[in-house]
């Protein structure tokens, strides 16, 4: 037999004839004084498909295996736990239904203020986080994108906000941030004084949430602007030449056309930023610990406190329960936004 | 084609026995529970403080047993408790753990994680220990109460288990102060009122405007309202209506009269705070006074070890428990010395008796009063007429505001009348609201304090 494959065919691995070619085997055609290989059996082909089948599934069984202890298994506990109170350590959970659920939304006088006061603070962030980081990116990639010397140097040092990002950094912002920290002086030695902090950035419940989210923007400018950069450099120049053509400035050029064209990716920007900030909390624990007073508690920080800063008390369900909301709430808004950008198109 | 089969199954055979060899790690991994007789045996501590003087501990203990202990510390307090709860769910507790008293033990001892010592300890073992905390770590019948209701921490102890025993004792409430400062200002003798105290206050200020002020590790706000708050309020009113305030009795709990009044007293401190001191925690805070940011830091006795180990000159400190207002009730206010962290057993312990010595070991007079010298804490044990010569000057002197149990001693280890999910943390986040921040008065502030207890109350009773 003579199998005659196309590229398309390769592709699916597929021969003309329809039978399933061995991904082994060279797709290309063997020469024309090759002797042709025996057709095989029918139970032949049922055995070899088999033994390659086991292979396969023992290849990939490794990887199931990890995915079904670390992914599904992590997954039902958590969902199970939500219904639960425990706290860690005792043998047995205390099914409690969807009390839960209810304590953290509007039953429990404890729990539900709490609850809201950090949903006030996520939404804050959820909106200016991805906002920001659009405004911030998109701009400077397209300057970036029409730097004629040094582009590579400078994409490495607006880079570098990314890779640094941690625990370190975060622990750097907040000697800046600090009442004898650098902006304060910077601002004092600039004349601004008036607009210093002398309970520091953080201290103050007027500029604390804000300044997180500024801290925030700042790690997620990098790689908002690598995806704007990839998406401008993978647009049609002639579009541009039309334009130009046509009488466009560098504003209406990029207004009226760039733009929509990164529709895309902005939407995964927006996205990305969106999850971050509404399931991210390290910042916060660590900046501000949700202080002062609680004035920059979010719903990422408050499902950790009750899982393991709450002296022991059983509120591991609890914890879980706001995750799954957290996930519910993260999931809705994944479909809000795919339903957009289909009517977008 | 026999050459590439015979790949596939090589490379089949590797990734299975991969796969094994890390399963059988994790399995293996941390399993120090299961020490047999002649393997080290495991102690984990959350205090940092203290991890070398254990240490040294542990060497003596060798030198006379032959039996190694091997002291790991984990920090901070989440990552402990993260830490242990993983362990209590593989089964891999350490031997031993350094525990808070009344806090982790009965926890941990609630989910059967922790041997009884009710039954091990001998009465020649026990004498060791002070007496007023000798039954420290013991669940009591108001315990064993407590852990009956809805949403208790400690829901499954048994009234009279023995859970852990006293390793350091001491208290909160405790003002350390920069001494050439205050001599600077004028002040040479230690404040006896909360008048003396602001007085001191301000004067340092007026000579010291830019690192006068005090500090505390407000990021974790529990510290202000019971390190500095309540022992001066507990003089204030004295013990019955100082309790009385975690009530949910609106005549006589944080939203009343005596709610704002020690509310008020207390928002005196609010131009003396050092700045910025709501963002750091209780090390930073420990730190910017060891750095001479600040010239007074409120702690416990605990507070000490932390400032030497950075470096602060302890001949430069003047210690002073947090004095009461001059008309309150209780004017010759006493703190009462309780057990700050205990050794557990742990019930996984595959070699308890090695275990048990070193506890015991811990315990002996002379060993106790080592340690103490080596993590610059007090130890549970008698330390003599002039501890002074034990633990040096300043930790004696700080021994001398101890009282003995009584109405007019301040015993912030006894928490037995507040609800049982009371969170000091978010109580404590709503003062700070009042003072550092500056945005409610303190009638807003008792309203809103006495609501968030009269929800754990709510809760408690169903």
């Amino acid at each position: 037999m003579t199998s005659h494959v196309t590229p398309d065919s390769a592709v699916r691995g597929v021969g003309s004839d329809g039978d399933r070619l061995d991904p082994r085997h060279s797709p290309t055609p063997p020469p024309a004084a090759a002797t042709p290989a025996p057709r095989p059996t029918k139970r032949a082909r049922i055995r070899y498909n088999r033994t390659e089948s086991r292979w396969g599934y023992a290849f990939v069984a490794p990887a199931l295996i990890l995915f079904a202890i670390m992914g599904i298994y992590t997954i039902g506990y958590g969902l199970a736990l939500s219904f639960a109170r425990w706290n860690g350590f005792s043998p047995n959970w205390e099914w409690v239904g969807f009390q839960n659920f209810t304590d953290l939304l509007f039953g429990s006088k404890t729990y539900a203020p709490r609850v809201q006061a950090a949903a006030l603070n996520t939404l804050w962030v959820c909106i200016a986080v991805p906002v920001l980081t659009i405004a911030v990116s998109f701009p400077l990639a397209i300057i970036l994108n029409s730097a004629k010397r040094f582009q590579g140097i400078l994409r490495s040092v607006y880079f570098v906000p990314y890779v640094t990002t941690g625990i370190a950094v975060y622990l750097a912002w907040q000697y800046i941030l600090e009442p004898n920290g650098a902006i304060n002086a910077l601002l004092k030695a600039l004349g601004l004084g008036s607009l210093s902090q002398p309970q520091g950035f953080l201290g103050n419940p007027d500029t604390a949430l804000p300044t997180l989210i500024i801290v925030l923007v700042w790690s997620a400018v990098p790689v908002a602007m690598l995806l704007y950069l990839t998406g401008l450099q993978s647009l049609d120049t002639s579009v541009f030449e039309a334009a130009t053509l046509d009488g466009a400035g560098w504003w209406r050029t990029n207004t009226a056309i760039v733009w929509p064209l990164l529709r895309a990716t902005t939407g995964i920007v927006f996205l990305l930023n969106l999850r971050d900030a509404l399931q991210g909390f390290q910042i916060f624990l660590i900046m501000t610990n949700g202080g002062p007073g609680n004035h920059t508690n979010v719903l990422g920080l408050e499902t950790y406190r009750l899982a393991f800063l709450s002296e022991l008390a059983p509120t591991l369900g609890l914890a879980s329960a706001l995750g799954w909301m957290l996930f519910l709430a993260a999931l809705a808004i994944a479909l809000i936004n795919q339903r957009l950008e289909k009517r977008a198109q | 084609m026999k050459r590439h089969r015979s790949l596939t199954r090589t490379a089949a055979l590797a990734t299975t026995l991969a796969l094994g060899l890390t399963l059988t790690a994790c399995a293996s991994g941390g399993g120090d529970a299961g020490s047999g007789d002649d393997k080290p045996l495991t102690l984990w501590t959350f205090k940092q403080t203290h991890a070398t003087a254990l240490e040294k501990t542990a060497e003596d203990f060798k030198a006379k047993t032959g039996i190694t202990v091997k002291v790991q510390a984990i920090t901070p307090d989440d990552a402990f408790v993260t830490k242990t709860q993983a362990a209590a769910k593989t089964g891999d507790f350490p031997d031993l753990l350094e525990v808070h008293s009344r806090g982790e033990d009965f926890t941990f001892g609630a989910a059967g994680l922790l041997e009884n010592l009710a039954d091990k300890i001998t009465p020649e073992w026990d004498k060791n220990y002070l007496e007023s905390v000798r039954n420290e770590g013991t669940v009591t019948a108001a315990d064993f109460k407590s852990s009956q209701e809805t949403g208790s921490k400690i829901a499954g102890v048994e009234e009279g288990q023995r859970l852990s025993v006293p390793l350091t004792i001491g208290t909160f409430g405790i003002v350390y102060a920069n001494k050439e400062r205050l001599a600077a200002a004028g002040i040479t003798e230690a404040p006896k009122t909360w008048e003396d105290f602001i007085a001191a206050l301000d004067a340092v200020k007026k000579t010291n405007p830019d690192n006068g002020g005090v500090t505390i590790g407000l990021k974790s706000p529990s510290t202000g309202l019971e390190w500095l708050m309540q022992p001066m309020g507990f003089g204030e009113l004295g013990k019955e209506p100082f309790e009385a305030l975690f009530k949910d009795d609106k005549s006589k709990n944080w939203s009343s009269a005596n709610g704002t009044k020690v509310l008020s007293e207390y928002n005196k401190i609010t131009p003396y705070w050092m700045p910025g001191s709501q963002t750091l925690d209780i090390d930073q805070a420990d730190l910017s006074f060891a750095q001479g940011k600040s010239s007074f830091l409120v702690g416990g006795t605990f507070t000490l070890s932390f400032l030497h180990q950075n470096g602060f000159d302890t001949d430069n400190l003047m210690t002073f428990p947090v004095p009461p207002p001059a008309d309150g009730a209780v004017t010759d206010l006493a703190l009462a010395p309780f057990s700050l962290t205990g050794l557990s057993l742990s019930s996984a312990s595959k070699n308890k008796d090695a275990a048990l010595k070193f506890i015991e070991f811990v315990s002996e007079p002379e060993n106790a009063k080592k340690f103490s010298t080596n993590a610059l804490d007090l130890a549970p044990v008698d330390l003599g007429a002039d501890p002074s010569t034990e633990v040096g000057p300043v930790l004696g002197a700080m021994m001398a505001a101890f009282g003995e149990a009584g109405p007019n001693t301040y015993n912030p280890g006894d928490t037995s009348y507040r609800p049982n999910q009371y969170d000091p943390g978010d109580v404590g986040a709503l003062l700070m609201n009042m003072t550092p921040l500056a945005q409610t008065d303190p009638a807003q502030t008792g309203a809103k304090m006495a609501e968030l207890i009269d929800s754990y109350w709510a809760t408690q009773k169903g």
